[in-house]
């Protein structure tokens, strides 16, 4: 009997650790800086404990059933905690809350356990043992699970099964304590009952604890996540729902194959069809081969240079059944070469010239992506331009990034381009632009190829013209040394997210 | 009872927690690295009087530079740039370059000391026309890619990196005023015309400010922001080594005021100046010869002619450029008198070789890179420059102005360092800022200098010492930073270069 109950202290000693370490470390998972995060955890935690052993005074009668209650609650919020922490992230904005609301919640229902018991036991042994006993095994079930966590919990079991774990655990010392304690419980029946329902879902939940990690990252995503990478170089995320196929790379959309047609055939054929006589093509970035299928369209292209930095996302776009689909398996082309390099690099190490140049990066959000818009870029890229070629760069939008998109032009003409702005819509993205830059005037081409499915002849005229809100306006260029397209951007999206 | 328990539970959750997080901390790899040598073997022997070895070369010439410092370096580029290339500059380290010299390894090249040049404003000619010399200056336009890119310096403070000092100098209300007079000071002072570079240009023969050490005059305007004075203090620690409490409160001026760049720089390369010294000493060729310390400088024959003795040799000059530090010039020149009342700034720059970015929180990696209240000065990133993506291994310099001890003071202790100490100074200062730092480190080289440059203290401007040395009639010609007071590129090239003019004008070649 006495045995029992030493033991019963020592595993809810071991369950009310192991609910602070998974906090702490979910929270380090998640935000990072884990001295920060275990810190206000544990802070949280043990203050909560304070108040939970203060409030206990207040419980008076019933201290046996109180005790079960408070052993199923433990159970129910610390088995469900990490659960329910890393399905606040993926939802809500409020991580923070919940996170130290739970810790909160299970640190006063743990500090209420001990004193509980403690009065409990009083009744059966002497008060020098009770201290002395319960005491040594809360410290005992502490140090077994301090051990357990990092070297079997979090590697074999992952957070969202450990927390649900050790709230079986719990719950099981909850139907335990109905037997242990049954002389002082009336009637056990309807507390049985509940630890029962708790000990089922608990269950439940632990042998469908992968798919609930599954959920919880879902939720970062409107649609189901098909695949899920990371290179060196970024997070690579492709989603599906219904026939709508997208590309995130860092969370930011790429495409969604149920209008990226409309980019990309604005993007390549209002530069590539005025050159007849086009017959080097150049694409930097560009790494899910879409731009690359439009230029493959014309016969008279010799060769495609494709450089992108992320090798895996060239094979990715070479190698998966759908994507390749997606891009007319224009990488298996064999007037394709593909480059995974740093453009600016490349272009700095290489003398090719080229007549048509594609140029596809991501949004200037940062200083490195930044460098690739500046007007020494350009410049540098002008040097692997043939006698009257041209390049078209993608702008980002004139409607949402207007100094943005406005400073691409200006760095263009810095570095001794004409250009020729142009935009369109893409229900995906919005109103979206490009520029296209040569060192002789533009002139707009006659034919297009065929089988496009967005872009005439006749839609090309007004792609040139820009309504009042989306003028030019007076912006610096981006250079080197002053790369204030980074600052435009980062001011023009924080207002769009605001 | 209660209470008695949960505390003494508190304390083990607490303990065994700690314990967690602390095993996530791996432990230090073995970092390796050493000191890189000073040069000061050589410069004690000469202190020391150490007996000189049999003569094994005679040579007539007409003109022999003494020192491969900037300063030296620009005067050889003087006479090559007018034709003249019958001289022969003699410098006592292994290399030439002073402090712009550089080291390299295999991830980049890297500064050991001066690693930028403040984009030389319109007055200043001498710099423009060396630039357009190399190619960083053509038709007016800079070479972007020599200009430091964005982000140019950041501060860790409160935890965080921010881009730029603005933030914390404007931090609060108080602060932001402060801020703002301090530059409406600042303009004034602008617009005085006392501040020019080179110095030479337009120097008072003296001024009220340099009655009074920087932080004197900060006192007297009533400047007290924590921010403002720790930047003020910051910026000349940073140019010439010394504390606000001892540097002239006109040199500190100076830094401010001083240059008009007509555009945002300033020039800078991986290797540092170190790319400046390269590109020199291919136009100079054979005419440099290192490992040649100068050990006596004597004008017989009434002055006419200078002999100057190495270790070995012994050169008969019309001519003579002293381009090496004024106070080894009062220890080997016969008859230059008591050495001047000049102190030197003794420095410890560090080279940290890194596996990978250490982690950190707050704004992007900057060129420079300065932590708040710190006793160095920070890093600059050498892989700042490159085009590529930043990411892989890359080298700080780390940079420490001994000026919280007297310069005698901190030159004992520097020479008392042993490797280790030195090592570990630098990574728990930067620690602070990457907690991850010793997990990348690979490498940590160290040179310590123990005479980096002169300290401007009051009094430097109007010093009777410099008027004089800067009137030499011949055949010895003094052009050295220490001439101006100001250890930076723009001076020690304008003296190098007016003592290089006088010299040929001398010798008929000018």
């Amino acid at each position: 009997m006495a045995a029992a109950l030493f033991a019963t202290v020592c595993l809810i000693a071991a369950c009310g650790l192991v609910y602070e370490l998974v906090a702490g470390a979910l929270a380090s998972y998640l935000l990072g800086d884990s001295v920060t995060q275990f810190s206000t955890v544990i802070g949280v935690y043990l203050a909560s404990m304070g108040i939970g052993s203060w409030l206990s005074r207040y419980l008076t009668r019933g201290l046996a059933a109180r005790f079960v209650s408070i052993e199923l609650l433990v159970a129910v919020v610390g088995g469900w905690s990490s659960t329910l922490l890393f399905l606040a992230f993926a939802y809500t904005e409020s991580f923070r809350v919940a996170l130290y609301a739970i810790v909160a919640i299970i640190g006063m229902l743990v500090g209420l356990e001990v004193p509980l018991l403690m009065r409990l036991l009083r009744e059966r042994f002497t008060f020098k043992d009770v201290v002395a006993n319960v005491l040594t095994f809360d410290y005992l079930g502490a140090l077994i699970a301090s051990i357990l966590f990092p070297l079997v919990l979090v590697p074999k079991l992952g957070l969202v099964r450990a927390a649900l774990g050790f709230g079986i655990v719990n719950a099981v010392v909850a139907l335990w304590s109905t037997w242990l304690f049954r002389g002082v419980l009336g009637a056990p029946r309807a507390l049985r009952i509940a630890c029962g329902v708790v000990l089922v879902t608990l269950v439940g939940g632990f042998v469908a604890g992968d798919k609930l990690m599954a959920a919880a990252e879902r939720g970062l995503y409107a649609d189901d996540v098909i695949f899920a990478r990371t290179t060196p170089y970024q997070r690579i995320v492709l989603t599906v729902w219904k026939d709508d196929l997208r590309l995130y790379l860092n969370n930011h959309l790429q495409f969604s194959s149920r209008d990226e047609y409309r980019y990309h055939e604005a993007l390549v054929h209002p530069g590539l069809a005025a050159l007849p006589a086009a017959r080097r093509v150049l694409i930097l970035g560009g790494g899910d081969g879409l731009a690359l299928r439009e230029v493959l369209r014309y016969p008279g292209v010799a060769s495609a240079t494709l450089v992108d930095l992320d090798g895996e996302m060239t094979k990715l776009f070479t190698t998966h059944h759908d994507l390749a689909a997606l891009n007319r398996r224009s990488f298996s082309d064999p007037r394709v070469t593909v480059v995974n390099a740093d453009a600016f690099s490349w272009l700095d190490a290489h003398d090719d010239t080229f007549d048509f140049v594609v140029v596809d990066f991501p949004d200037p959000s940062n200083y490195a992506v930044g460098k690739l818009y500046t007007t020494a870029f350009y410049r540098l890229l002008k040097r692997h331009l043939a006698r009257g070629g041209r390049i078209v760069v993608q702008s980002t939008s004139p409607l949402f990034a207007r100094a943005s998109f406005w400073c691409i032009d200006r760095t263009l003409r810095d570095a001794g381009f004409a250009t020729s702005p142009y935009h369109l819509y893409v229900p995906s993205f919005g109103e979206w632009g490009f520029v296209l830059a040569g060192v002789d005037p533009y002139v707009a081409p006659t034919t297009l190829p065929g089988g496009l499915r967005f872009l005439s002849l006749a839609q090309l005229g007004p792609m040139f013209d820009f309504p009042l809100d989306m003028r030019a306006v007076a912006v610096e260029p981006n250079r080197l040394n002053d790369q204030v397209l980074v600052r435009y951007y980062e001011k023009e999206f924080e207002q769009i997210n605001r | 009872m209660s209470d008695a328990q949960s505390v003494s539970r508190r304390a083990f959750v607490a303990a065994s927690a700690a314990a967690l997080v602390g095993l996530t901390h791996k432990g230090e790899r073995g970092v390796r690295g050493g000191f890189v040598e000073d040069g000061g073997a050589a410069g004690h022997r000469l202190r020391d009087n150490a007996s000189l070895g049999p003569v094994r070369e005679r040579r007539r010439l007409p003109l022999v530079i003494v020192g491969g410092g900037m300063a030296g370096l620009s005067a050889a580029w003087w006479c090559e740039k007018h034709g003249f290339r019958d001289y022969l500059l003699l410098e006592s380290g292994d290399e030439a370059g002073g402090n712009a010299r550089a080291g390299r390894n295999d991830v980049s090249g890297y500064p050991w000391g001066a690693h930028y040049v403040p984009v030389p404003g319109k007055q200043a000619m001498l710099a423009r026309v060396l630039f357009e010399d190399l190619g960083v200056l053509r038709n007016g336009v800079w070479d972007e890619r020599t200009l430091c890119h964005s982000p140019q310096e950041r501060l860790f403070w409160r935890g965080e990196w921010h881009e730029g000092f603005e933030p914390m100098l404007n931090d609060s209300a108080a602060d932001r005023a402060e801020f703002r007079r301090f530059q409406d000071r600042l303009d004034g002072l602008r617009s005085s015309g006392e501040f020019t570079i080179p110095v030479s240009r337009g120097r008072p023969a003296r001024s009220a400010l340099d009655a009074l050490t920087l932080a004197q005059w900060l006192d007297r305007e009533g400047f007290r922001s924590r921010a403002l004075r720790w930047y003020a203090d910051y910026a000349v620690r940073d140019d010439y080594g010394t504390a606000a409490r001892d540097a002239s409160a006109w040199a500190g001026l100076h830094y401010f005021v001083a240059r008009e760049p007509d555009e945002k720089g300033p020039l800078t390369w991986p290797e540092g100046n170190g790319w400046i010294v390269k590109r020199l000493l291919e136009r100079i060729g054979t005419r440099v010869r290192t490992g040649a310390t100068v050990r006596a400088v004597s004008r017989p024959h009434g002055g006419r002619v200078v002999v100057v003795r190495t270790e070995d040799a012994e050169f008969t000059a019309d001519a003579c450029i002293w381009a090496a530090p004024i106070f080894v010039a009062a220890r080997v020149i016969d008859g230059f008198g008591a050495s001047p009342p000049l102190t030197t700034a003794p420095w410890l720059v560090a080279n940290l070789t890194l596996r990978e970015w250490p982690d950190e929180r707050g704004s992007a990696p900057a060129w420079d890179n300065t932590i708040v209240d710190s006793p160095g000065l920070g890093y600059v990133n050498a892989t700042h420059q490159r085009l590529s993506r930043p990411g892989g291994p890359t080298v700080w310099t780390y940079y420490h102005a001994l000026v919280q001890q007297t310069p005698l003071e901190a030159r004992r202790a520097l020479r008392a360092m042993s490797w280790r100490d030195a090592s570990e100074f630098v990574l728990s200062d930067l620690e602070r800022a990457h907690p991850t730092l010793r997990r990348v480190v690979e490498r940590v080289d160290i040179r310590r200098y123990a005479h980096a440059m002169a300290r401007p203290e009051p009094g430097f401007l109007s010093a009777p010492w410099r008027s004089a040395l800067a009137a030499s009639r011949g055949p010895i010609w003094y052009g050295h930073a220490d001439l101006s007071g100001l250890s930076v590129f723009e001076e020690a090239q304008d003296q190098g270069v007016r003592a290089a003019r006088r010299a040929l004008a001398h010798i008929g070649r000018g």
